[in-house]
């Protein structure tokens, strides 16, 4: 049978609750409204509250902290395989906490990946994020990362602009993140306008692209190097990479 | 002169200069609401040649009246010159910063008119920042030596690290090359940071400074032996190497177009790192018999090689500090090691499981008593299996356009 939920931690959860309400585990885990065959044999999963609130104090108490964020973390990936692994690495957890330190084991190990590729995604979002400044004076950037890193971007920003007002907007799944100088939201995005920038944006822009070019040193030239640190698929909306027009 | 022209000349001049980290800020006040400190630092681009930039890092100005013979500014060169003012920089700064493309500034300057004079630019630069503009993010100055202690002071007490670069490894090649310094004299201003801070009961303020590889005939086991010294006495944090680049005609220099010693530098800052975090004493790395590092494998394996009566070692048993020293194991394979250890004992598939580099380390270590590099009986042949596993490294050729960027730049 494969259940489907909503592609939301809430749903997964609530999707993890169910196995343990129903003694059953799903053959496979699919995200709504996802490509799924006409054939398959569907349960859909329903966000409950109370399950989730439920669910979330027993792990707080019986797991280890790290491997609590852990969860929270790996989810993010967005890789179709992870809930998977996630609904056996939370059960097997809730059995038995210590269980879950054997780094030996396949899916603990796969967990840990996950986890730290989220986290190296997010290192890098934070320091390739290109913000633009608007008319009124707000930062804009835009981005597209491999992994669902929007929701833990908030934190370094927030330290870094608490006075100003700032948008980081995930093109690739149309959610954007909100700074008004006091508090923070996300919020999907169904369709924008083009913002209009302050005067001297594009002055700055070349600025910085002069001095990019101007530091490197030419006996060195290194593109692999370069590559390797700042990898093609991150460069789409980096000032220094972009093409003028 | 338009900005970005100055812009493009005072970082074209700075760019030598390879301290480009911000990390390790330990600053406690704050100066303003713009930015914070980040305490593991962050690389926000990667230029062509595969650095890191981090910092808006810029000469405040070019001119120099100093004539050290390995740097492009040197007053008897005919270049173009420029200076910034203070406010251009603090604009620059701050509208880079926000746009999320540094963590902060680096400041360096050539000497215009007289040390006391650069080092008050320096400081004015500083204040507008920090004061006006409420700039709290990272600032790495270079502190002019020569310039009064009460400049120094002042100018320390609004960075989160400043510098004084040695640039060459001793003192007879700085007579030779920058009659001006002494070692003596680049380290003073330093000192009177460090003993400020000490004084005002804080913790003191990050210091670096940088050696020239290659320009003069100094030995590695000399260039560690001077770091060495340098990190006991707690002066420094880092010690940062160059790979020389050309780009004078001089007597006493390697000729234009000679190719910057990369590898050698790169060796240097593993021998570094070895030292810093691994526990290892320079002259355990090198001695006066081996006194150059081997460009063929990287410092701690030839450490190994050189110690083979070390190993095997026990993965089952050894402790951190035994551990460390296997090569191919890092900081973070043996804090796995440590961990898994807790819970079990480990069989060679779980090393594989945890993903362990064992290319190199499985000839150094027993997996309960049995050594993890099975067709191996013996220690005869290893060097040549472990060449084979080294990647041929790229080789560098200096372009002619090397010779119109300077060197070094600063003090
Ligand atoms: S190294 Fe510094 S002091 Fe010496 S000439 Fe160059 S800029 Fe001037």
């Amino acid at each position: 049978m494969v259940w489907v939920y909503d592609g939301s931690m809430e749903g997964f959860l609530t999707l993890v609750a169910r196995s343990y309400l129903t003694k059953t585990v799903p053959e496979k885990i699919s995200k709504y409204p996802s490509k799924i065959s006409l054939f398959d044999d569907l349960m859909q999963i329903q966000t409950e509250d109370e399950l989730v609130t439920k669910l979330l104090g027993t792990m707080q108490q019986r797991l280890d902290p790290l491997f609590y964020r852990r969860i929270f973390h790996a989810f993010l990936c967005d890789d179709c395989e992870v809930e998977y692994k996630l609904l056996f690495y939370i059960r097997l957890g809730l059995k038995d906490p210590s269980l879950l330190y054997d780094i030996s084991h396949p899916i603990i190990h796969a967990i840990g990946s996950c986890e730290k590729m989220v986290l190296s995604t997010l290192h890098r979002m934070n320091a390739f994020l290109r913000f633009e400044i608007l008319q009124d004076g707000t930062l804009y950037a835009k981005m597209e990362p491999p992994r669902n890193v929007l929701p833990l971007m908030g934190k370094h920003f927030c330290k870094r602009f608490s006075n100003e007002r700032f948008i980081i907007h995930d093109l690739k799944r149309g959610l954007a993140l909100v700074y008004d100088g006091r508090s923070m939201q996300i919020y999907p995005v169904v369709e924008y306008d083009i913002p209009r920038h302050m005067e001297d944006e594009r002055h700055y822009q070349q600025l910085w692209r002069c001095f990019f070019h101007q530091i490197a040193i030419e006996s060195r030239i290194n593109p692999s190097l370069q590559k390797s640190h700042a990898p093609l698929k991150y460069r789409l909306w980096m000032t220094e990479f972009m093409q003028l027009v | 002169m338009q900005i970005e022209e100055k812009l493009s000349i005072l970082s074209g001049s700075a760019k030598y200069d390879v301290s480009c980290s911000s990390s390790d800020s330990q600053r406690s006040e704050s100066f303003g609401s713009l930015g914070s400190t980040y305490k593991s630092g962050i690389c926000h681009a990667f230029s062509a040649d595969g650095r890191c930039i981090s910092l808006l890092k810029i000469l405040f100005t070019n001119q120099c009246i100093y004539d050290c013979a390995y740097c492009i500014n040197r007053s008897s060169n005919d270049i173009k010159r420029a200076a910034f003012t203070p406010k251009e920089i603090a604009e620059l700064t701050v509208n880079f910063y926000k746009r999320n493309y540094i963590e902060g500034l680096f400041l360096s300057s050539g000497i215009i008119s007289s040390e006391a004079h650069t080092m008050h630019l320096l400081l004015k630069t500083l204040k507008l920042l920090r004061h006006e503009y409420g700039f709290n993010g990272y600032i790495h100055v270079k502190l002019i030596p020569g310039a009064p202690e009460e400049l120094i002071v002042a100018v320390s007490k609004l960075a989160d690290r400043v510098s004084s670069n040695i640039e060459l490894p001793s003192e007879k090649s700085l007579v030779l090359l920058a009659p001006e310094k002494s070692r003596t004299k680049v380290f003073e201003p330093l000192e009177i940071a460090k003993n400020h801070s000490m004084e005002q009961g804080k913790t003191p303020i990050g210091m670096s400074t940088q050696m020239i590889i290659g320009a003069t005939p100094e030995s590695d086991f000399e260039i560690l032996r001077l770091s060495s010294a340098l990190y006991k006495k707690a002066l420094l944090k880092r010690v940062y190497y160059s790979a020389y680049i050309p780009v004078n005609n001089h007597i006493n220099l390697p000729a234009l177009l000679t190719p910057p010693p990369l590898l050698r530098e790169h060796r240097l800052y593993q021998a570094d790192w070895l030292m810093r975090f691994y526990h290892f004493r320079y002259d355990e790395i090198l001695d006066t018999q081996n006194a150059f590092l081997d460009e063929r494998f990287d410092s701690k394996l030839a450490w190994a090689l050189r110690n083979l009566h070390f190993f095997p070692i026990e993965i089952n048993r050894a402790d951190k500090e035994t551990l460390l020293r296997v090569p191919g194991l890092g900081i973070r394979s043996v804090h796995k090691i440590l961990y898994v250890r807790r819970q079990k004992r480990l069989s060679l598939r779980d090393l594989e499981n945890m993903k362990i580099p064992l290319k190199r380390a499985r000839y150094f270590i027993t997996v309960d008593g049995v050594i993890a590099a099975r067709e191996m009986r013996g220690y005869e042949r290893l060097e040549s299996r472990l060449l084979a596993l080294e990647k041929p490294l790229p080789h560098f050729q200096p372009t002619l356009f090397d010779q119109l960027q300077s060197i070094s730049g600063e003090i």
